[in-house]
């Protein structure tokens, strides 16, 4: 027991690398198969090449961290074929290339035996096998021939070339693109915009390999350059289309045929070569080294101090206020209040800063449930396509922790039930390959996650059916077709029998609903019989910083999320009409339905009848009011949850912390209307 | 490799039951101590494995909450946490005396990575045990308790944590 825990402990590193390294994997083999796809056609992302790379990159870090240099050194040597790749060193259909495959699968072995014995130890040979082949494969195909010294440039020119350029300016030759090279001259107080403008037009026809200043002969206030461009026209066709002053074309190369070359003007010089023409795929490369992984726990940390200075702020403002209206000391109440604007734009400024560093791509959510749907197609036979949209939507990392579960679930969902057999969809006269499609796009404040399928859709009938029988709604209740569709949200109620391990064991989609409610967003669906269904998920993009509205009920105060409130208003108690024993009152002609929320929470009100605070809730159509004894005013805070043996509480989203008077319970406004209305059906 | 994990491992189970009896007759560290931290609840001594205490803190401002069972006795605000603090004395059937300046809230790990607070009337000691100082509760009498350590003459009740939060939550 005693050795089993120390074991236990010690490899609790090791863990956390495999666990790591494990996600790295993961997106390198991704990335792998769709580099074997792109090779197929011929044409090869050169950002993909950089992803792996990077991949390759980290893991080589990590595993020098943790002192694995069977692992290490391995990285090191895919980094040497990706780079040679990268820079067309290497040719894509080397058998280096085909090593990266072999790699993957050797990480993954050595991982899985890191994770399952937490030992350290590696299959040291079956490493050192592979990088010597690695190695060899290098060797052979660095030897590749140069066809760049064919070209008509001036060799000094050639030589300012970074290695990257070359690459670029021999897979344009390979492609059988016009080189040519254009000397242009611009004012050199405006160069940047004219050769902003030079590069566009050229970007419309092809790419620009190179950019280099060149010295020639020039005014004193101009200043010279030469582009080295690969286009899709010869050159008199670019020339034409580049209406600029004092700008000659030089074919270098007509495209499939090596002769063509006029005399050329002036030479460039090498020296002079800058990183003007450096592409985007060298900078990203560059951004390993300004990257820091940090622990989101600290992030977190970081959260909370800078919610507790928003907070602290609120005061700094209430004194400021205070002091403007004595007159005694208006003048200091002055400054203060404008010092305090000031530190409010710059904290306002902060908290965006941290919550932007918080904010992550959903695209590694996407692959990893792509990664599951290719593995339940082969392991159910199921022909069905996963497609993603909306990858490179951010949204907060704990918010997308929190999000793979339920997002899976649906798509399992979709994958599992929605989708028919093959015979059924050929009979109704669908493809035979079933579609899922997940999309996401920001609005706003809000990021909606859209997961539709082209299945059989749900049936309302069904639906009704079971929830009779589960009791969950009345035989003679009228439903409208989407109140039937949403009793899909209500436990209890799964829209097939049987239950497969795919489906995740019997989480509906209450479950999923719980998911979101927790995260402060919602999920709706829509669905025709026979056509496919569509769950849309809605989420706010940062949990972070909510405005608050503060109201009393007895002696506890509870915090109302301010982007529900409509207004608040007070109430006289003769205003308070009743209609079969309910509650509401006239509000400009219509009807509000009144909720005490002394009665909500079984909590003692100090005013009895009296005059009361109305809080007007709105949650998409339905409006609410809420009854409270006291309004105190508005507050920026964190809402949290709550820890603890109780997961959900209804009713209450989360809590928050303000100033030192201990936890505010935060109201989940959506459960709040929701039960007043259905109460409202159900009376 | 321990020799249960090799025997695990040939998936003979005979062996295994076999490694798994000479674990026991030979405990690899015999002097392996037991760590409990002790606490008091209506005079008596109560403990939990020290491993699950996270921290103790002093009884602050607890809000209550709404629709729960009566032995949350609501959350409070740890360094921007906030955490459900649980009556120990409700889930074990004690009386109930108000809080007083030596009660404590002691912050536990839950199972599933999020704490737990539980009150207590005073936090006393933390005691290092051997294994024979461990008796298996009396049975039928508690559902809580799982065993009892020696100390001394006074039998320490160990609470069986994850039951007793579990059960919490029984609504």
């Amino acid at each position: 027991m005693a050795a089993r825990r120390s074991r236990s402990v010690k490899s609790k590193a090791h863990r956390e690398f495999v666990s790591e390294a494990e996600e790295l994997l993961d997106r390198m083999s991704g990335d792998l198969s769709d580099l074997h796809d792109q090779r197929a056609v011929g044409e090869i992302d050169p950002d993909l090449v950089n992803r792996i790379f990077r991949s390759a990159h980290s893991l080589k870090g990590l595993a020098g961290m943790f002192g694995l240099d069977g692992i290490g050194e391995l990285a090191h040597h895919l980094e040497d074929v990706l780079d040679g790749l990268r820079l067309g060193r290497v040719a894509a259909d080397a058998p280096a290339v085909g090593l990266l495959d072999e790699a993957v699968a050797l990480f993954g072995k050595l991982l899985q035996r890191l994770g399952d014995e937490g030992k350290a130890e590696e299959d040291s040979l079956a490493v050192a096998d592979l990088v010597t082949r690695i190695a060899e494969a290098i060797e052979e195909t660095a030897a590749v021939q140069d066809e760049l010294v064919d070209l008509d440039v001036d060799p000094a020119l050639m030589r300012a070339l970074t290695e990257y350029e070359e690459h670029r300016l021999r897979e344009n030759l390979r492609r059988g693109r016009h080189i040519s090279l254009i000397n242009t001259m611009f004012e050199i107080i405006t160069f940047e915009e004219g050769l902003a403008e030079l590069s566009a037009a050229v970007r419309e026809v092809g790419e620009v390999v190179s950019t280099l200043p060149s010295p020639g002969e020039t005014p004193e206030s101009q200043i010279r350059f030469s582009l080295l461009v690969a286009t899709e026209v010869d050159a008199e066709q670019l020339a034409a289309r580049l209406e600029f002053a004092d700008t000659s074309i030089r074919a270098v190369r007509e495209a499939s045929n090596r002769a063509a070359s006029i005399e050329m003007a002036s030479a460039p010089a090498p020296e002079l070569a800058t990183g003007l023409g450096e592409s985007a795929d060298i900078e990203s490369l560059k951004s390993i080294s300004d990257t820091v992984r940090v622990d989101i726990r600290k992030l977190d940390e970081l959260m909370n101090l800078v919610g507790e200075l928003v907070i602290q702020r609120g005061s700094l403002s209430r004194i400021a206020d205070r002091l403007c209206r004595d007159p005694e000391t208006s003048r200091v109440g002055g400054e203060l209040a404008k010092v305090h604007k000031v530190i409010e734009r710059k904290l306002k400024d902060l908290q965006n800063s941290v919550l932007d560093v918080r904010m992550v791509p959903l695209r590694h959510v996407f692959e990893k449930i792509s990664r599951v749907v290719r593995r339940l197609r082969r392991d159910l036979g199921k022909d069905v396509s996963l497609e993603y949209k909306g990858a490179d939507t951010e949204l907060d990392k704990l918010i997308v922790e929190e999000l793979i579960d339920p997002l899976m679930h649906v798509v399992r969902n979709a994958f599992d039930h929605a989708i028919e057999s093959e015979e059924e969809r050929v009979m109704a006269g669908k493809p035979a390959q079933g579609r899922i499609l997940i999309e996401a796009s920001q609005r706003g404040n809000h990021v909606v996650i859209e997961v539709a399928d082209d299945g059989r859709g749900i049936d309302p009938a069904e639906v009704r059916r079971r929830a009779e029988a589960a009791g969950l709604v009345a035989p003679d209740a009228v439903l409208t077709p989407k109140e039937t569709l949403d009793l899909v949200f209500l436990p209890g109620l799964s829209t097939r029998d049987e239950v497969t391990e795919t489906s995740g064991r019997g989480v509906g989609m209450d479950v999923v609903r719980a998911n979101l409610t927790a995260l402060d967003g919602i999920v709706d669906i829509d669905s025709v019989l026979g056509k496919g269904t569509t769950v849309v998920m809605t989420l706010p993009l940062t949990l972070a910083i909510i405005q608050a509205l503060i109201v009393t009920v007895g002696d506890q105060r509870y915090a109302i999320p301010l982007n529900s409130v409509l207004e608040t208003l007070l109430l006289q108690p003769e205003e308070v009409q009743r209609s079969e024993g309910r509650e509401m009152m006239n509000l400009r002609g219509e009807p509000l339905p009144l909720r005490r929320l002394a009665d909500e929470f079984n909590l003692r009100s100090t005013s009895e009848d009296e005059k009361r605070h109305v809080v007007v809730l709105g949650l998409g159509e339905l409006r609410l009011g809420l009854l409270v004894d006291s309004l105190e005013g508005q507050q920026d805070t964190i809402m949290k949850s709550i820890q603890g043996p109780i997961q959900q509480v209804r009713g209450i989203a989360g809590a928050t912390e303000i100033g030192d008077q201990g936890a505010v319970l935060v109201i989940d406004v959506s459960s709040i209307v929701e039960d007043a209305m259905r109460r409202r059906d159900a009376a | 490799m321990s020799a249960t994990d090799a025997a695990a491992a040939s998936g003979d189970w005979v062996e295994l039951a076999r490694a798994a009896a000479r674990g026991r007759a030979a405990p690899e560290e015999p002097e392996r101590l037991r760590e409990l931290l002790s606490f008091q609840l209506n005079d008596s001594s109560y403990a939990v494995p020290v491993e699950r205490v996270r921290e103790i803190v002093r009884i602050r401002t607890i809000t209550p909450v709404p629709r729960v069972p009566k032995a949350v006795l609501g959350v409070i605000a740890l360094r921007g946490e906030i955490v459900q603090v649980v009556d120990l004395r409700m889930r074990l059937g004690l009386a109930q005396p108000e809080p007083t300046r030596s009660s404590r809230i002691i912050v536990l790990h839950g199972e599933d990575g999020r704490v737990a607070g539980v009150l207590v009337d005073a936090v006393r000691e933390v005691l290092r045990v051997t294994e024979e100082f461990i008796r298996p509760a009396p049975p039928g009498e508690t559902i809580s308790v799982a065993e009892l350590c020696l100390h001394g003459d006074e039998f320490v009740s160990i609470i069986d944590l994850d039951r007793v939060l579990k059960l919490v939550d029984d609504r």
